[in-house]
């Protein structure tokens, strides 16, 4: 079996929510061992935040949690009492990586600042991912993925153009950009460590690296001064472009025509008058749109999108987020994959996108339950004696359950 | 400052598309000497290529491609139609040069139904689910601003090539990587994602408002947002300061979520009084998750990304242009300036194949 890039590595996992926790569950993909530390005071929200409906420990039961954090194990320890920050800084000697997502000044009034991780370990890397990292006059403001786009430029750039009003991406898009960076940066780090035999301090801000992801507008208002523009579906390059309702309930296909001649093939394929009577730009793009809903309403997304994609015509189904889960293509490719959880029943889950065809990473365990690995971490890893772990749970710095379960 | 950590690494660049310009990009500013390989026609507009291509040599030399592919450690390409793998299969290559690592990226990857389909950034997002998320309810699914999908593959191209490049370094073996941009949106769906996997029924697009207290509003000097968990909503409703918040109906997040629409159109009235910076500042105090709608313009004169120095200046023919540079802090970064077309084709040439001219 070949190895994974990160087999060996040890990543001490202090993230929460959904950016932190997507990063990490990258690393575990690449074969890192994740130990994921929650205090039983203050856990992962994630956990409790949709619970099942008449599940007795719903802190361990969330498909959300579950699909974040699997392959991951899990540690609780409460920082902010001495015995578990004690205990966290044993397991940082016996760590290569630390993570972490708080808000700027979390870590350092925990009292454990890259200085004293350092001198816990002095190779170790250190990976903050604040929404606007840790220095600045923003870094005291709190960022959850849609604000962090806002706050980008990304959605000053969103927007259906007939209204003026900005819109959101329909998910908390700044978070999983921000994770993607984030794994990457640990193994740049990583590659850093080997050849200078040094650690580092990552500051990641989250806003930062969904800014690089608008490049292009950053040119276009330094040299022209030029303000965003919302174009809705069209692309000012292509001849035409849109997104389409076929038959079903809200199905719909987007389509690209990057020149004439697709809008040729494209009335040839789904028998559509080819002569436009509009020869203004913005008209002849209404007559198009217009021509097209008309085409597509009572066809089948699916046949369609085939039909179009044999006609070498770019077209995709706006897959809605139950469909994407029996798209014949990802089931093809074995995107979505199943895993046993003793608490629930299995789904589809997604297999990393990072696929090294040799190394084969694929999901291997569900997420932890709560605590599932104290002793195995304590115990076997740490050296910690029975004596010292009972004083841990006597104290409540760790648990196998949360303390206060109705907070999340 | 240590020297660049990817300092001495070879990166060829074939292909040019956006995605694969970017992956390439970041591992330009990390040090690597990014080859590429400039494409008959190019693909990417006047200022993709100012943000996309400073920091890179550019060669016209695509009858070397064979030679150039097996000098260089890591490979990125996005070649969908077969006119770089007929020449330098990655399988192959991979035989013959172990470490290497070869990175694809394209539409739907390597093997498949659709790997062959043609794809542009809007038929990308809509295969990937984010876009049946992202609109209005009552009007047809929209397309994320700039090039989404193009990025995302980009961003993941480029932590896959660094992962299988320490990879390499560390167990001796390269790899191919085969990145499809679908893969990189349908596994990064939040909730959604897992939920409709596990409850069978689909999400749909709700415009700016998740719910009330999640979401973008209008405000007196153009549009902000909040975005509060449960924990924050005592803040939140100290800072709007309307004694009504206080009742159990809004208080109650069951009742409150009855009572979605009356709060939504109180928030509409506090946001229209207030504007961008008020709101930053008030969230910054009260430790509520404000945020404001930024434009470009905006950012170029933010204080806090001037103080951490993010944006690199690129001289251009049309004067400097002010460019997001380093995604992290930590590990030393090269801006790199903007190459003429072939401008490097004699010198690469020499160094990567001891060919002289």
């Amino acid at each position: 079996m070949k190895k994974l890039p990160l087999e060996g590595i040890r990543v001490a996992d202090l993230t929460m929510m959904w950016a932190g926790p997507f990063a990490t569950r990258v690393l575990a993909e690449m074969g890192a061992e994740v130990i994921k530390i929650e205090s039983p005071r203050a856990w992962d929200n994630i956990r409790t935040l949709i619970p099942l409906p008449g599940n007795p420990e719903p802190w361990n039961s969330s498909w959300y949690f579950n699909d974040y954090n699997r392959d991951k194990k899990s540690l609780t320890l409460d920082l902010a009492q001495a015995l578990g920050k004690q205990a966290f800084l044993k397991l940082v000697a016996k760590c290569d990586v630390v993570i972490e997502n708080y808000r700027a000044d979390v870590l350092d009034n925990l009292g454990l600042g890259y200085a004293i991780l350092q001198a816990a370990k002095p190779d170790i890397i250190l990976v903050s991912m604040a929404g606007y990292g840790k220095t600045g006059p923003e870094r005291d403001q709190v960022g959850f993925g849609p604000i962090i786009e806002q706050m980008s430029g990304l959605a000053s750039m969103t927007g259906y153009g007939d209204d003026g009003v900005p819109m959101k991406t329909g998910l908390s898009y700044g978070d999983p950009v921000a994770g993607k960076a984030a794994a990457a940066a640990v193994a740049l780090a990583l590659i850093q460590r080997r050849k200078t035999g040094e650690g580092t301090f990552i500051d990641l801000g989250q806003r930062e690296v969904m800014s690089t992801l608008i490049g292009e507008a950053f040119v276009a208002a330094s040299l022209r001064n030029e303000q965003p523009v919302h174009r809705g579906d069209r692309d000012a390059l292509y001849f035409a472009q849109g997104a389409y309702r076929c038959a079903g309930d809200e199905q719909w296909l987007a389509i690209s025509l990057r020149t004439p001649g697709e809008w040729r093939s494209l009335c040839k394929t789904v028998d559509l008058e080819e002569e436009l009577s509009s020869v203004p730009k913005e008209a002849r793009l209404e007559e198009i749109d217009r021509r097209l809903s008309a085409a597509l309403t009572d066809r089948d997304p699916q046949e369609t999108l085939e039909l179009l994609a044999r006609a070498g015509i770019p077209a995709g189904r706006v897959l809605n987020t139950l469909d994407i889960h029996n798209d014949p293509h990802l089931d093809a490719r074995g995107f979505w994959v199943e895993l046993p959880h003793p608490n629930m029943t299995a789904w589809k889950q997604p297999r990393s996108a990072w696929q090294l065809r040799e190394a084969k990473p694929a999901p291997r365990r569900h997420a932890p339950l709560f605590g599932e690995h104290n002793t195995e971490i304590l115990r076997d890893l740490l050296g910690l004696t029975a004596a010292e772990i009972a004083e841990l749970e006597r104290s409540e710095v760790i648990s196998s359950a949360p303390i206060n379960p109705g907070v999340g | 400052m240590s020297e660049p950590v990817l300092t001495g690494v070879r990166v060829l660049e074939v292909g040019g598309n956006l995605s694969v310009a970017f992956a390439a990009k970041w591992l330009a500013g990390f040090g690597a000497d990014v080859v590429r390989i400039d494409p008959d026609s190019e693909s990417l507009t006047p200022d993709e290529q100012v943000y996309l291509l400073a920091g890179k040599r550019r060669v016209s030399a695509s009858f070397a491609v064979e030679s150039l592919a097996l000098a260089a450690d890591i490979i990125i390409e996005g070649d969908q139609l077969g006119s770089f793998h007929r020449r330098v299969n990655p399988a192959v290559l991979r035989r013959k040069k172990p470490a290497i690592v070869v990175v694809s990226i394209t539409p739907y990857g390597q093997d498949g139904p659709y790997a062959a389909n043609q794809a542009t950034n809007i038929t990308s997002f809509a295969m990937g689910g984010i876009m049946s998320l992202t609109g209005m309810p009552q009007r047809e699914p929209l397309v994320t601003g700039g090039s989404q999908a193009l990025y995302l593959g980009g961003i993941n191209a480029f932590g896959a090539a660094v992962a299988a490049y320490l990879g390499s370094l560390v167990h001796g073996e390269g790899d191919w990587v085969d990145i499809s941009i679908q893969e990189c949106m349908a596994g990064m769906l939040e909730l959604y994602g897992p939920g409709a996997a596990y409850n069978g029924a689909a999400s749909l697009r709700s415009g700016n408002h998740v719910r009330a207290s999640w979401g973008i509003y209008p405000c007196a000097d153009g549009f902000a947002g909040v975005c509060a968990l449960e924990r924050q909503i005592p803040a939140f409703f100290k800072v709007v300061g309307d004694p009504e918040l206080d009742e159990p109906r809004f208080r109650d997040v069951t009742q409150r979520a009855e009572n979605d629409d009356e709060l939504q159109a109180k928030l509409y009235g506090w946001f229209a009084e207030h504007t961008k910076a008020e709101i930053l500042d008030l969230g910054a105090k009260y430790k509520v998750p404000f945020g404001a709608v930024m434009t470009p313009n905006d950012l170029l004169g933010n204080a806090s990304l001037a103080e951490r120095h993010f944006f690199d200046a690129i001289a251009t023919p049309e004067g400097t242009a002010m460019v997001p540079g380093r995604p992290f802090l930590g590990l030393p970064w090269v801006p790199g300036e903007l190459h003429r077309p072939g401008a490097d084709t004699e010198q690469v040439m020499a160094e990567w194949l001891g060919e002289m001219s």
